[in-house]
């Protein structure tokens, strides 16, 4: 118990100590955020081996929140290392940064220990704001900030309805001792209750409707903070409540399921659709971080053990990988300061070890095996097919929503390798590889991204997602281990083939692109590669429909604000004969109200 | 020791009075002793809470007349809890005062003027008398007529004479009732009023008396569709008094008296009740709506005032002990974070002259203390976790749900984000952002208008704790249990004597 709440102190206290630091010390800030987070690291390490469950009136640490903890931890370490040194780059106020990198680490620990409701919402609200703080670390982000932080808030105050109504409804605010049935009894209230806490999940997660935060911040909030938040962490806290509600809050009924399951392929294939037609990389980046929640929610919506275990699964690898990606767009952008992909190209040469990086992010994020992003996705799969062996009906469209979804995030993924890293590039660059602080995250990751593939079922489900979901029977296992060596067996004899055949006899032709010839001199960008999707007949409506943010809930809604706050001002005509009708017309109102009720 | 409870009227009142006649001569009259004095009233107001708290209720008789021939002063829970949220308020705004009004000719008249507002303020809260009531809250009104009309130019006595003609209105309709409830009932002392309305039961009377009172009163507290003058009045005043007006004076004046009169003198009913819910719903998110479209700084805290008085009134109307808590401890929370919103916009207009928001841009890097206390206010007001607006809303939120009030507790929501988005535009045009080239020179403001602000500052950070059992049993239960005991405060006080 006491090393839950150090875990939880250590960093909020480094946070106020550098928040009253005056600036000039940046030596200082940057020691103390590392040690601080190490240190809470190292002892997320010992709470997850050596402890086994507290449960209090205030926190619960079980398998799923001290997993949860562990990687929250984990990725934290990677995001400081790699600020230190590319937050220079950023801006001057290094001391705002890191307290509010603290202050978010302490929170997300608080939100996924919390047991008792109202201490979940003030963390989860609390993070609302650290959020804030973070995107306005860069000067130009006023906009985007407060759009992140309304969308974060207004979901968290529905949240707290929800709260209400459990509170209500049990007479208990730990999380530990309700569970409602959603199948049997009054199911009015507890449906409202169940969605608002989705609603906050998802605005959490980044899932659709309440995506639209992220696209914009990514724009203009320094890298480390976007690979830190909306790629990661918010991703293990959002789909970590959705679990933890959709497991032990609430018992689901086909009409919930239906609807998890609906926004979650939504939520995949409008999102790819968006990144298809990026042309900056991070809005690239952050629409398929939108694209991949949606198979966390469809996998938690199966509410079959393989689904769920899937759906957790690919949060946990997602959070690898595109924490990756992000950290190398950093790097990219740290080098080339651009991150428009019609600029960029041909930066393999000058960066090996990032280009590596990429490589094995942007396999893992599309689905090859043997990255880890194949193994949770298959188990997604697993579970969408388990449903329809249940009776479920629409589990094929379901299917098909996540396999096609997989196969554009691909197709995504060949454009961002061959335009910033093939390819050609505009003018000669002359730098070589990053920093070290900034290429071990990477190196890390990419470690991770093949580790927890090639050894799936041995390592990462073993240790922390099955003991997260009790004993449940998986099925359509394989041996990851051999399924690798017999695949780099098979690139082995490939390559064997071809140095002892047609080694000599290459033959050299023009360059085809799209079945055109292209004169040699001129540079392929390869940004437009699916512009051409633009041109189908309703998609192209559809996206210029996108563009004007017709589908953005947040801009439909504020402009609905204004529109009525337009109107209604006119009342205020400054006129002091019409405002004491007015008072009088009030007062008529109330008479005749009490008279006829009194 | 019920003898220290005329001294917030006396020690106020002198005060005014020394400072009206001394203050022209002596700089220790306009700058140290309305500080000293306020700091009197407040640590009164500490002991009258552990008063209150061993005791019970205590009466004060006037003279020695035994009520209901005398006067009385009765200071119970409620009484205690609005003394310490109105002197405290007004302690900060002293303190801040000193700097901001050197820009001001005879500031003597201006610490004068204030005192006998808070004089009035201290009056309403304690009295036991509804006509002793309706003098105070002259007494007040008066003096923030003429506190509104301090800055003398055109907008500010356009605003001060709206202001009073709704003003007299509010108490023109309040005096009426009054009349009506003494022709009624023979007596003007709230308690004994309220043993008599026992006897005799309900009437029509009492019904034309109760919207009456709720109209005066709701004028006084700005509630919609009364709130006409608070938009035009409360941007006008100097930003000390603004901060007044907002934080404290409409609900010393308004809110107070309506829990007074309807929970502990005529009784509160359903119908009421009603009323209060719908009215501070209406408010509530009419209030927000009229707010998100402006860009003059003090304009926009007013319309959040009518708000967040919205808010309170809410929680007060839903009538179960869980609304009345989180009703009454929004009213100490949207005191002390609307006074600081006031205050900061007070250091904006101090430093850049101005209180248009789309002038201002990036004054956070100029002026970090205002940036940052008015980035802390911002997030109380919008109910951002762990300050203590969010507390506040919190306890609303879950006792409309809890009395099955679940639409309110949806609008309470929509209110409470359309506040946050409001506040984040004030963030986003003011204090965010690339700084402008012409506020390059502009200095943060002197050491006495940073350290008020600080100090609300720290209250909001910590303001969560007062629901904290120990701390809460002394001030919000004691509170709120005055309110819960409805018309058993017509025994305690006439008990007592």
């Amino acid at each position: 118990m006491n090393l839950i709440l150090l875990t939880i102190a250590i960093p909020l206290i480094a946070g106020f100590l550098i928040f009253i630091l005056p600036k000039k010390f940046t030596n200082i800030t940057k020691f103390l955020s590392t040690i601080s987070i190490l240190i809470s690291f190292i002892i997320n390490i010992i709470l997850f081996i050596n402890t086994e469950k507290i449960v209090n009136n205030y926190f619960m640490f079980d398998n799923l929140s001290k997993f949860i903890l562990l990687f929250i931890g984990l990725f934290a370490v990677f995001v400081i290392i790699y600020s230190l040194k590319y937050i220079e780059s950023v801006t001057e106020n290094i001391n705002m940064y890191f307290s509010y990198i603290l202050f978010t680490v302490s929170a997300s620990y608080g939100a996924a220990l919390a047991n008792n409701l109202i201490l979940l919402s003030v963390f989860w609200g609390f993070l609302g704001f650290t959020l804030y703080m973070l995107i306005n670390t860069n000067d130009n982000a006023t906009a985007e900030s407060s759009k992140a932080f309304i969308i974060i808030g207004a979901t968290d105050s529905l949240m707290i309805i929800g709260i209400g109504i459990l509170y209500y409804i049990t007479s208990s605010l730990n999380i530990s001792s309700i569970n409602i049935s959603l199948k049997q009894g009054p199911i009015f209230l507890p449906t409202i209750a169940f969605l608002t806490f989705v609603a906050a999940a998802f605005a959490k997660a980044g899932a659709m409707p309440f995506h639209t935060w992220i696209p914009d911040m990514s724009e203009k909030a320094p890298i480390p903070v976007t690979a830190f938040l909306p790629a990661s962490l918010d991703k293990l806290l959002g789909i970590y409540l959705l679990a933890r509600i959709s497991i032990s809050v609430f018992e689901l009924n086909s009409s919930m399921t239906f609807i998890l399951l609906l926004f979650g392929s939504i939520t995949i294939i409008a999102a790819v659709f968006m990144a298809l037609v990026q042309h900056d990389l991070r809005k690239l980046l952050s629409y398929h971080a939108i694209s991949q929640v949606g198979y966390m929610v469809l996998g938690i919506g199966t509410g079959n053990p393989v689904g769920i275990a899937g759906g957790l699964f690919h949060m946990l690898n997602h959070s690898i990988y595109k924490s990756n990606l992000f950290l190398i767009s950093g790097s990219v952008k740290y080098r080339t300061n651009t991150m428009n992909m019609d600029k960029l190209g041909g930066l393999a040469k000058y960066m090996p070890i990032t280009f590596i990086g990429a490589v094995i992010a942007s396999l893992s994020i599309s689905g090859v095996p043997p990255f880890n992003g194949f193994v949770s996705k298959w188990m997604v799969y697993q579970g969408l097919i388990d449903m329809g062996k249940a009776g479920s009906k629409l589990w094929i469209l379901w299917l098909v929503a996540a396999m096609f979804g997989s196969a554009l995030t691909l197709a995504s993924f060949m454009k961002v390798i061959y335009s910033v890293f093939l390819g050609r590039s505009e003018k000669k660059w002359s730098f070589g590889d990053v920093n070290w602080t900034m290429l071990l995250p990477i190196i890390f990751l990419s470690i991770l991204c093949v580790g927890f593939g090639v050894f799936a079922f041995a390592v990462p489900l073993k240790l922390f997602i099955i003991p997260a979901l009790g004993e449940i029977g998986l099925f359509g296992l394989w041996n990851s281990q051999m399924a690798t060596l017999l695949m780099l067996v098979g690139i082995a004899l490939g390559f064997l083939i071809y140095l002892i055949g047609n080694m000599k006899n290459v033959r050299e032709s023009d360059i085809f692109i799209g079945g055109e010839e292209i004169p040699s001199n001129k540079r392929v960008t390869g940004t437009e590669f699916y512009d051409s999707i633009r041109d189908i007949s309703i998609l192209d409506k559809i996206y210029k429909m996108a563009e004007k943010k017709y589908f953005d809930l947040y801009e439909m809604l504020k402009k609905f604000t204004f529109a009525i706050t337009n109107r209604l001002r006119l009342i205020h005509s400054g006129k002091l004969v019409a405002y004491i009708l007015w008072i009088f017309f009030g007062m008529a109102v109330l008479f005749i109200l009490l008279n006829i009720r009194g | 020791m019920e003898h220290i409870i005329p001294l917030f009227v006396a020690i106020s009142l002198a005060t005014a009075f020394l400072i009206s006649l001394l203050g022209s001569k002596f700089k220790f009259f306009r700058t140290a002793f309305p500080v000293i004095s306020s700091a009197a009233l407040v640590i009164l107001s500490v002991l009258s809470i552990f008063l209150v708290n061993n005791n019970g209720l205590m009466v004060y008789k006037m003279g020695g007349w035994i009520p209901p021939i005398g006067i009385c002063m009765v200071l119970d829970g409620l009484s205690s809890f609005m003394l310490l949220t109105v002197n405290l308020v007004a302690f900060f705004i002293m303190i801040y005062s000193i700097n901001y009004v050197k820009k001001y000719t005879d500031v003597y008249k201006y610490f004068g003027l204030l005192f006998l507002m808070l004089a009035g303020m201290n009056g309403v809260i304690i009295t036991g008398d509804l006509f002793n009531l309706f003098v105070y809250l002259e007494v007040a009104a008066v003096s923030s007529y003429a506190l509104v009309a301090f800055g003398t130019g055109r907008q500010e006595l356009e605003a001060s004479f709206k202001y009073m003609v709704m003003g007299t209105l509010a108490s023109g309709l309040i005096l009426l009732s009054i009349a009506l409830m003494y022709s009624y009932t023979s007596t003007l002392n709230m308690a004994d009023i309220g043993k008599s309305l026992a006897n005799e039961g309900s009437s029509s009377v009492i019904i034309f008396i109760s919207v009456m009172f709720i109209v005066g009163f709701g004028l006084k507290a700005a509630l919609v569709p009364f709130h006409w003058w608070l938009p035009d009045a409360h941007p006008s005043a100097p930003a000390p008094i603004s901060a007044m007006l907002s934080g404290v004076l409409i609900k010393a004046l308004g809110v107070y008296a309506i829990i007074r009169i309807f929970y502990n003198v005529i009784g509160s009913n359903i119908y009421t009740s009603r009323i209060l819910l719908v009215l501070g719903t209406l408010s509530m998110i009419v209030g927000v709506i009229f707010a998100i479209g402006q860009y003059d700084f003090k304009r926009l805290l007013a319309y959040h005032s009518i708000s967040q008085i919205g808010y309170v009134i809410l929680g007060i109307g839903l009538a179960t002990p869980l609304g009345i808590l989180g009703g009454l401890f929004h009213l100490f929370n949207h005191s002390i974070f609307k006074s600081l919103l006031f205050l900061n916009s007070g250091a904006v207009e101090y430093s850049t002259g101005t209180r248009d928001l789309k002038k201002m841009g990036g004054l956070n890097k100029k002026m970090p203390v205002t940036g940052n206390t008015s980035m802390i206010a911002s997030m109380s007001i919008a109910g951002i976790p762990p300050f203590n607006g969010f507390w506040s809303k919190l306890l609303i939120i879950i006792a409309c749900v809890e009395a099955n009030e679940y639409i309110y507790g949806l609008f309470a929501v929509i209110g409470s984000v359309l506040t946050m988005a409001s506040f984040m535009k004030v963030q986003k045009y003011a204090f965010l952002g690339k700084l402008k080239e012409k506020w390059k020179n502009i200095e943060e403001v002197p050491f006495g208008m940073k350290f008020s602000m600080i100090c609300l500052a720290l209250i909001c950070v910590f303001g969560g704790l007062l629901l904290l059992p120990e701390i809460s049993n002394l001030l919000l239960k004691e509170a709120s249990n005055a309110v819960l005991i409805g018309k058993e405060y017509v025994n305690q006080v006439l008990g007592s004597v």
